[in-house]
């Protein structure tokens, strides 16, 4: 019994000096090895009988504000689930506080195209960083500096709508437009100018490609924002995610061969 | 070889304190040497400065002609010890604990280690956890333990501690029939002076980390001995008394002198010739106690 | 010496503390396993597919998002950018951190014991192995045998290190035949990526270079042996220094838990980074998670431990030596 187990330790014992040992060679002394030899992995195979569905954008996608965590992404997954019994697969690669300049680069990610091409729907937000520019442009209303950051912006959503046809042609992506959230403050009549020239520029942008839907949101805050705003005044609250779920839910239907 | 264990000018320092204050004394082969002396005399240091647990600040420990500081190995060799209880594993059986030890020991061979458990009488439960053992039966494997290296010099601190009567006297025995049948010198401590009394040859005595005497028991005790004398007139008797030999102490009609045998006829003779009536002429054999009562003037033993 | 170190491992196993720590392993790693278990399930609840490369995403866009949190504390920042930064290497590389598997679950396993449950584990068997002989009163017995003190010593060092040796072995095999049950037991050459190096907040990926989990394993297994000799080696010093065995393990105790809440705290206490208790993750450097103190590398880790562990040997045996036992 003693003798068992001390001949284990021994061998036990080398082991793991050995393990020390490649540690220390291959931490200390390995020659700087480029990572070349790729692991170019099999594409893995569509999971075709999933309804796939990728969410990109900022916040409103993310769900900030609702205190379920939903968001409308949760909101239209929840219908959908009455109206299919096919598996839904929802990635949601949302990122808070981003703009369309992050959403370009993030769409240049191996992952995220991967994701993209198996996709059958694509809901997305953004462009409310871009106009908002964390409270500057509340300062700043002047016509000369909307229209210099509504330039970028849509120079930058057409390289996204350009970026999402050309991984996958298919799917059909929901670019969801703005509301105003400020509607009842001061300047609201300038700033719903605003926000209603924005969504229409965009609109148009989204019009060059095929199967790329713009969703109006503009009406449903019209009226009582405020009670569907969350508390920062800014992002919507549950009931304003679900009016926004409700919405973009409608506009998918199923066939009987189970796509739109 | 007849001396086995010499200790000379044995010292302890701890701190500024010098505990042990340069001891000196030799066992022979063969015999059992007291050491004697109160709780705090320096006993159990000098015991472990002889097996080496403590080092000796001044000194030289002798062991069959080995140094115990220079030649630790080879002087250790010869000696069996155990220093205040037998402290064993408990976890392992009587045989485990031995084996345990004969390992430490060059070659001992299994027949060495069913030899020592003859000799202590242990061949019913050697096999059982010392977990189990009673005091007795752990002081047993002790001194099996302690034998095990066949030592010339066996070292027993306080080997009758806790012990009940019985077992007290199996010791007793035991250690003389070591000394004399197997030729062991064994070194016993013992704050009991009965005990020392009965199982050994020599003793010395410990007082405050010195020694104050060593001489062989008998000796010791003949030493001591007095003649308490009822008589009266007792002027008349201590006048003839005193030109004979040394009176300790006279009170009311009692005087004591030192016994010798050979004289004592004569001196009641000489007092009878001079009118002195002796009611009553009593030797009295006193024990180690009224001797160590005597020599560290009053410290009590325990 | 082969009988003195044969007498320790005697004393060590009858004690029967090695089987103890098994048992205690044995279900800490069911529990882990039931716990990792759930939490596959959950994420593939959640997300709706088994694909890694979608977890793994979705695992980014979550960083990411905590990222942009506003009031987010600015180590825990970093941390995460960190992670993140590794995240997206492994993605992009195309290479799965975590595929299931029992060999991944024991790597997990090495990391998250390597700190904690691994030294303490060390400790329930090193504690009173020179301790329990002073207060039990054998220590007399064993130092008037012919046998120098150091020999002594020495013998019980090595019975530590065979100890220390065979724990980790029982971790390893336990993990893997108990976790194996439930993840299978293949994906020995999933290739991992290390060499990672953390520059204040970048991740450095220049020397970063595959290698197949068992070596990977094999390297991790390697770190905790080498992390456990040294708290068993401090231990061990405790053990010779003081005669209450529970007050050896209270010390170390207090170390090493002390060294958990150090490692969240001291990083602008940067002196903090030669205390051996917050050098005790040494996994994390292979794996390229961020140091708990600017400037800690694995080098300096291991030299720090190691330095700890040699002054305890050498005042474990100086005092050894010299002490007069009482």
């Amino acid at each position: 019994m003693v003798k068992v187990i001390a001949v284990l330790s021994i061998i036990a014992g080398g082991c793991w000096l050995f393990g020390l040992g490649l540690t220390v060679y291959d931490q200390f002394f390995q020659p700087t090895a480029s990572l070349s030899t790729h692991y170019r992995a099999e594409e893995t195979t569509d999971e075709d009988h999933r309804l796939q569905i990728v969410a990109i954008g900022d916040s409103l996608t993310r769900g900030t504000g609702d205190e379920t965590g939903k968001g409308y992404v949760g909101y239209v997954l929840d219908e959908l689930r009455t109206k299919t019994k096919q598996p839904i697969q929802l990635t949601n690669l949302a990122i808070k506080g981003q703009v369309s300049e992050q959403l370009l680069q993030q769409l240049q990610q191996n992952e995220v195209q991967r994701q993209l091409k198996q996709a059958d729907f694509v809901f997305m937000t953004i462009g409310g960083n871009d106009l908002f520019q964390g409270g500057e442009t509340l300062q700043n209303l002047s016509a000369e500096y909307i229209n210099r950051i509504k330039s970028v912006y849509l120079r930058h959503l057409d390289a996204i709508f350009r970026t999402i046809r050309s991984v996958n042609p298919h799917a059909v992506v929901f670019y969801i437009g703005l509301y105003n959230p400020f509607n009842q403050l001061d300047h609201a009549e300038t700033t719903s100018a605003i926000v209603r020239q924005w969504n229409y520029d965009s609109a148009e942008v989204a019009a060059r490609y095929p199967h790329i839907i713009a969703v109006p949101t503009y009406d449903l805050f019209e009226l009582h924002v405020n009670d569907y705003l969350y508390s920062d005044q800014f992002h919507p609250n549950k009931e304003g995610y679900k009016l926004i779920g409700e919405r973009l839910s409608s506009l998918i239907t199923f066939t009987k061969e189970g796509k739109k | 070889m007849t001396q086995t264990l010499v200790v000379e000018d044995l010292r302890k320092k701890i701190g500024r304190k010098t505990i042990i204050k340069g001891l000196s004394f030799s066992l022979k082969k063969g015999e059992v040497f007291g050491f004697l002396g109160p709780n705090g005399a320096g006993k159990t240091t000098t015991i472990r400065m002889l097996v080496g647990l403590i080092k000796p600040s001044a000194g030289r420990i002798t062991i069959c002609g080995y140094d115990l500081q220079r030649q630790f190995t080879k002087a250790i060799r010869h000696i069996g010890c155990i220093v205040e209880n037998p402290e064993l594993y408990p976890y392992l059986t009587g045989w485990e604990n031995l084996e345990h030890f004969a390992r430490m020991l060059p070659d001992i061979s299994k027949e060495r280690i069913t030899e020592v458990v003859k000799l202590v009488g242990l061949q019913n439960r050697i096999h059982d956890r010392v977990r189990t053992y009673s005091l007795g039966m752990r002081q047993r494997l002790g001194i099996a333990q302690a034998l095990l290296g066949k030592p010339s010099v066996l070292i027993l601190d306080e080997p009758t501690n806790g012990l009940d009567p019985i077992g007290i006297r199996e010791m007793r025995e035991f250690i003389r029939f070591l000394a004399e049948k197997e030729g062991l010198s064994v070194l016993v401590s013992s704050h009991l002076l009965s005990e020392i009394q009965l199982m050994c040859d020599r003793v010395a005595i410990l007082s405050k980390g010195s020694i104050i005497r060593i001489d062989t028991v008998d000796r010791l005790l003949k030493e001591q001995a007095r003649v308490v004398w009822k008589v009266e007139p007792l002027e008349q008797a201590k006048k003839q008394l005193e030109s004979e030999t040394v009176i300790l102490s006279a009170q009311a009609d009692t005087l004591i002198t030192y016994y010798e045998k050979e004289k004592l006829a004569a001196w009641n003779e000489r007092l009878v010739q001079a009118g002195v009536k002796v009611s009553q002429m009593e030797p009295k054999l006193p024990t180690l106690e009224d001797l160590f009562i005597e020599l560290t003037g009053g410290e009590t033993i325990d | 010496m082969t009988d003195l170190v044969y007498n320790e491992m005697l004393k060590i196993i009858r004690k029967k503390r090695l089987f103890i720590i098994a048992a205690i392993t044995a279900v800490l790693v069911a529990l882990f396993t039931y716990a990792q278990f759930k939490h596959v399930q959950d994420v593939q609840k959640r997300l709706g597919t088994a694909d890694w490369r979608t977890q793994l995403q979705q695992q980014i866009i979550d960083t990411q998002n905590r990222l942009n949190s506003s009031g987010i504390d600015e180590e825990w920042r970093k941390f995460l950018q960190i992670r993140l930064q590794q995240q997206q290497y492994y993605l992009d590389h195309n290479i799965n951190p975590s595929a299931p598997g029992a060999p991944t679950f024991m790597r997990t396993f090495v990391e998250n014991a390597i700190d904690l449950f691994l030294p303490l584990m060390v400790m329930v068997v090193v504690a009173d192995l020179v301790s329990s002989e002073a207060s039990g009163g054998t220590i007399k017995l064993l130092l008037t045998r012919p046998i120098k003190r150091w020999k002594i010593l020495l013998s019980k060092y090595i019975a530590m290190l065979l100890s220390i040796s065979f724990i980790v072995l029982s971790l390893v095999c336990l993990s893997w035949l108990i976790s194996g049950a439930v993840f299978g037991y293949g994906g020995w050459n999933l290739p991992l990526l290390t060499g990672f190096t953390i520059q204040g907040e970048e991740l450095n990926t220049a020397n970063v270079h595959l290698i197949s989990q068992w070596k990977y394993l094999l390297m991790e297994l390697g770190l905790a042996w080498f992390v456990a000799v040294v708290v068993g080696t401090l231990t061990f010093m405790l053990s010779v220094l003081i005669r209450s065995t529970a007050a050896v393990m209270g010390v170390m105790l207090a170390a090493l838990i002390s060294g958990a809440i150090l490692a969240n705290m001291v990083s602008s206490w940067e002196s903090a980074k030669y205390f051996f208790m917050v050098n005790l993750r040494l996994t994390d450097y292979i794996s390229g998670t961020a140091p708990p103190i600017n400037g800690m590398t694995l080098g300096f880790s291991m030299s720090v431990l190691a330095v700890w562990g040699i002054a305890a040997l050498l005042v474990a045996f100086f005092v050894f030596v010299k002490r007069d036992v009482y």
